[in-house]
């Protein structure tokens, strides 16, 4: 628990220390500093009783990956959270101003995580991106057998071809060196035992008090009945710890290269 | 047969087999024992036990129930909002609301619709949680609604034509009616949604037959109202965009002719710096009058909360013998985490007792009034339950077979409260920064990712001689469901996971239990109609309708 509060509470520096440290997004589209705080604030008090802490409790919907479905430019995104979506909980709020409603999206723009829970705000050694791509799909690390970039990888493994775009170096750091620090949702393990004594393990899906939906590690997507099972539980990552394994140079290499990926073209 | 003769027939064979044209009186709300085949009350009764006295469906024969019907509502921006009315059962014919303001009379054999009233709210309508409804109220031949733009509707139950529509109060300004009104004597009293919002919030009654306001009690007290007191800002502006809203119908006592409301939290939610003081009559149970909305007592949960702990919880009303001496009581399991026992003749505080993990207090003083142990701070204060409380405006219940208290919880939740400047704009949120949360505040993602340890959801049965948990029913997810208690032991819950159960009332033994696929966030409710009985729960848009199998 005190784990998430860590986390969770992180949320509130992660975003003004992202755009010290790179403002990419912002200076992508010309946001002053002082919107993006603005906006910060107008989505937590618009926003986040629906989106939540990580811009992620709305099926299908990721505030954070710089893609929307119904919006691409931001003139886009300002309409649609002033207009909302028909029929849905997403309500006009037209009792923002357009001046509101732009911070917002600046706000929108400038986030830096796919869950930015993890954001550490310190300095990270960001290192060669060309090394580390070479390390990245070398045997010594074998990042790639695991994880696609735009493709290829394992369905077990989040693929890394956004995660430029969608995750602080420091987040990345951690990923590579401590990847246990914080599993988030949608990256867990789970393993169930039946009454047999079989074990399947996979990526968490889905559970309710009765059942427990995975991808398993043939990735085969299986189901199992919480009654008919000896035990089940969340178990640790697969992925490793690279922190005997790299030298900190190869780390910061790697750091670069990932935050060098900012999805397909 | 001439035409007279004819229409005569007609008149008593519609009266005969439909009872469309019964009245529902005063007297009937206040003997609603003598037809528990009805649901003529949101809360089932005056003192919102929400339980049945039917006895068809029992512990041994609920695995037997089977699904009988289904309605969707499908009215335009409806479907995807949540469900959270409670129906109403009159003399045969079902009336609920669907999201936002859509009422239905239905046969509630069938499923089949009467009519349909589809009220469209103005654009102008503004809500922190969802453009939804709990439910209808009803007297003579009407029903009464509040919609979301800040109206009350008067209603034909018999063909859903509007006989009058009031202004209660303004959308542009943040006020919404989500409530179900109470109906006592020839009186209707609603109070406003919007603490979100700045608003100032009310409890009004308002004549049955002519619409016209009877009375008016300010949550949020001005300068020369009682409690006016409690706003310390050396400015005096802070009472006038207080908060103090109204999310939950009240419950009445007819012998001492007081209701019993609960108030919300205070504006702005998370930063109470421009608002010293205790901040009456937010976050508390207040006791009125009903003929002239005379304030009789108060007690405040929560004073100068600022956790957003909404004291808009349903006050049950029963009769306990409390140390040796029978008194009246009101039972109330408060979105702070805390269970109470209050004296409803005069407020005094009998009992305080968390039923989950509870940080922000340390106890309570000798006069009941809770020992503050943490605030918000500008670096962040680690407080439980979380921001959504250990539970909310879902409806409890209450069983004289047992004399349990029934209720929906959230366990081990926590958020931190991190203080930040905020400034009031009419129409606009005046909150502050929205604490982190690690479980959802809206159930709107059917996935579930999360780990123990970020929370879980329960139905809890509490002894109300000493607030103790006597059993949980655990849930992988949290719950917005009301509860039902019937009779014949069997108590009716569900959750966010979509499934409905049935428990056992003295164990929390799980009996039977459907998947119905979408969040529950309503209170269950029985009836009979030709000698069935029938439970009727709302999943996702649909309302659910169950029985013994055949």
């Amino acid at each position: 628990m005190k784990f998430q509060l860590q986390g969770a509470f992180k949320l509130l520096i992660s975003c003004s220390w992202w755009l010290v440290a790179f403002g990419l997004s912002a200076q992508e589209h010309s946001y002053a500093p002082s919107d993006i705080e603005n906006g910060r604030g107008l989505y937590q008090a618009n926003c986040l009783g629906c989106h939540g802490n990580d811009g992620d409790q709305v099926e299908g919907v990721r505030l954070s990956s710089g893609r929307f479905r119904r919006a691409s430019s931001d003139e886009d995104l300002i309409r649609l959270i002033r207009e909302g979506i028909p029929n849905t909980l997403m309500i006009p709020k037209d009792n923002l101003s357009y001046g509101d409603t732009r911070a917002i999206v600046a706000f929108l723009r400038a986030l830096p995580t796919g869950g930015a829970l993890v954001v550490e705000d310190r300095d990270v050694a960001i290192g060669d991106t060309a090394r580390g791509e070479a390390l990245f799909f070398s045997n010594q690390t074998q990042c790639s057998t695991c994880h696609g970039v735009n493709g290829g990888g394992n369905l077990l493994s989040p693929d890394l071809g956004n995660v430029g775009a969608t995750r602080t170096p420091g987040s990345l750091e951690d990923a590579v060196l401590d990847p246990m620090r914080e599993v988030r949702a949608g990256q867990r393990f789970y393993q169930v035992t039946d009454m047999d004594g079989n074990r399947t393990e996979g990526l968490l899906l889905n559970q309710d008090t009765h059942s427990v939906q995975l991808l398993n590690g043939e990735e085969i997507l299986s189901a199992f009945q919480k009654s008919d099972l000896e035990s089940h539980g969340f178990i640790p990552s697969p992925m490793p710890s690279y922190l005997d394994v790299l030298s900190p140079s190869e780390v910061a290499d790697l750091v670069a290269y990932m935050i060098s990926l900012k999805g397909e073209q | 047969m001439n035409k007279a003769v004819k229409l005569a027939v007609c008149f008593s064979f519609l009266i005969t087999s439909t009872g469309l044209l019964a009245q529902v009186t005063p007297e009937r709300l206040l003997n609603t024992e003598a037809e528990p085949e009805n649901w003529l009350l949101y809360g089932g009764d005056y003192d919102s036990h929400r339980h049945s006295d039917l006895t068809q469906i029992t512990r041994d024969n609920v695995k037997e129930l089977e699904l009988k019907w289904v309605w969707q509502n499908r009215a335009p921006d409806g479907a995807s909002q949540k469900f959270e009315a409670t129906p109403l059962v009159v003399d045969g014919v079902m009336y609920t609301v669907g999201a936002p303001n859509n009422v239905v009379a239905i046969d509630p054999v069938s499923g089949r619709l009467f009519w349909i009233y589809n009220y469209t709210p103005s654009p102008e309508a503004r809500l922190c949680c969802g453009r939804v409804n709990r439910g209808l109220a009803t007297h003579g031949n009407s029903l009464f609604m509040g919609t979301i733009d800040g109206k009350l509707v008067k209603i034909d139950a018999r063909n859903g034509e509007p006989e009058w529509i009031i202004d209660v109060a303004s959308p542009e300004l943040g006020y919404a009616l989500t409530l179900a009104p109470l109906v006592i004597g020839d009186k209707v009293i609603v109070g406003p949604a919007g603490g979100e919002y700045g608003i100032r919030g009310f409890i009004a009654a308002y004549d049955v037959e002519s619409g016209d306001e009877v009375w008016k009690f300010n949550t949020v007290p001005g300068p020369g109202e009682p409690g006016f007191e409690s706003w310390e800002d050396p400015e005096q502006e802070a009472w006038k965009i207080g908060g103090g809203s109204i999310w939950q119908t009240g419950s009445y006592d007819s012998d001492l002719n007081l209701t019993y409301w609960g108030v919300g939290n205070p504006g702005p939610d998370w930063n109470g710096d421009s608002r010293p003081g205790d901040n009456l009559y937010t976050e508390s149970v207040v006791a009125l009058n009903p003929d002239t909305g005379e304030l009789a007592w108060h007690y405040q949960f929560t004073p100068h909360d600022e956790m957003d702990y909404d004291a808009t919880q349903a006050a049950i009303l029963t009769e306990l013998e409390w140390q040796g001496e029978e008194r009246k009581v009101i039972l109330w399991a408060n979105r702070n985490g805390v269970f109470y026992v209050l004296d409803r003749e005069t407020g005094e505080f009998l009992l305080g007792e968390p039923f989950v993990s509870v940080n922000w207090l340390s106890g309570f003083d000798e006069n009941g009034r809770p020992i503050r142990a943490l605030y918000p701070t500008e670096e962040g204060t680690f407080i439980m339950p979380n921001n959504q409380g250990a539970t909310n405006w879902y409806p409890p219940s209450y069983s004289p077979v047992t004399e349990l208290f029934y209720m929906p919880a959230w366990l081990d939740t926590f958020s931190v409260y991190t203080k930040r400047p905020v400034e009031y704009t009419p129409g606009q949120q005046y909150v502050g920064a929205f604490p982190t949360m690690a479980m959802p505040a809206l159930g709107v993602n059917p996935l579930n990712q999360r780990l123990p340890e970020e929370g879980l959801g329960a139905i809890l049965a509490i002894n109300p001689q000493n607030g103790e948990v006597v059993w949980r029913h655990m849930m992988t997810n949290v719950t917005d469901s009301g509860v039902l208690s019937t009779a014949t032991n069997v108590v009716f819950a569900g959750g966010r996971e979509g499934h409905f159960y049935a428990l056992d009332a003295e164990t929390g033994e799980e009996l039977w239990r459907a998947s119905l696929g979408g969040q529950i966030a309503n209170g269950p409710m029985s009836y009979s109609v030709n000698g069935k009985q029938y439970v009727a729960i709302a999943s996702g848009g649909g309302l659910f309708v169950f029985g013994l199998r055949e």
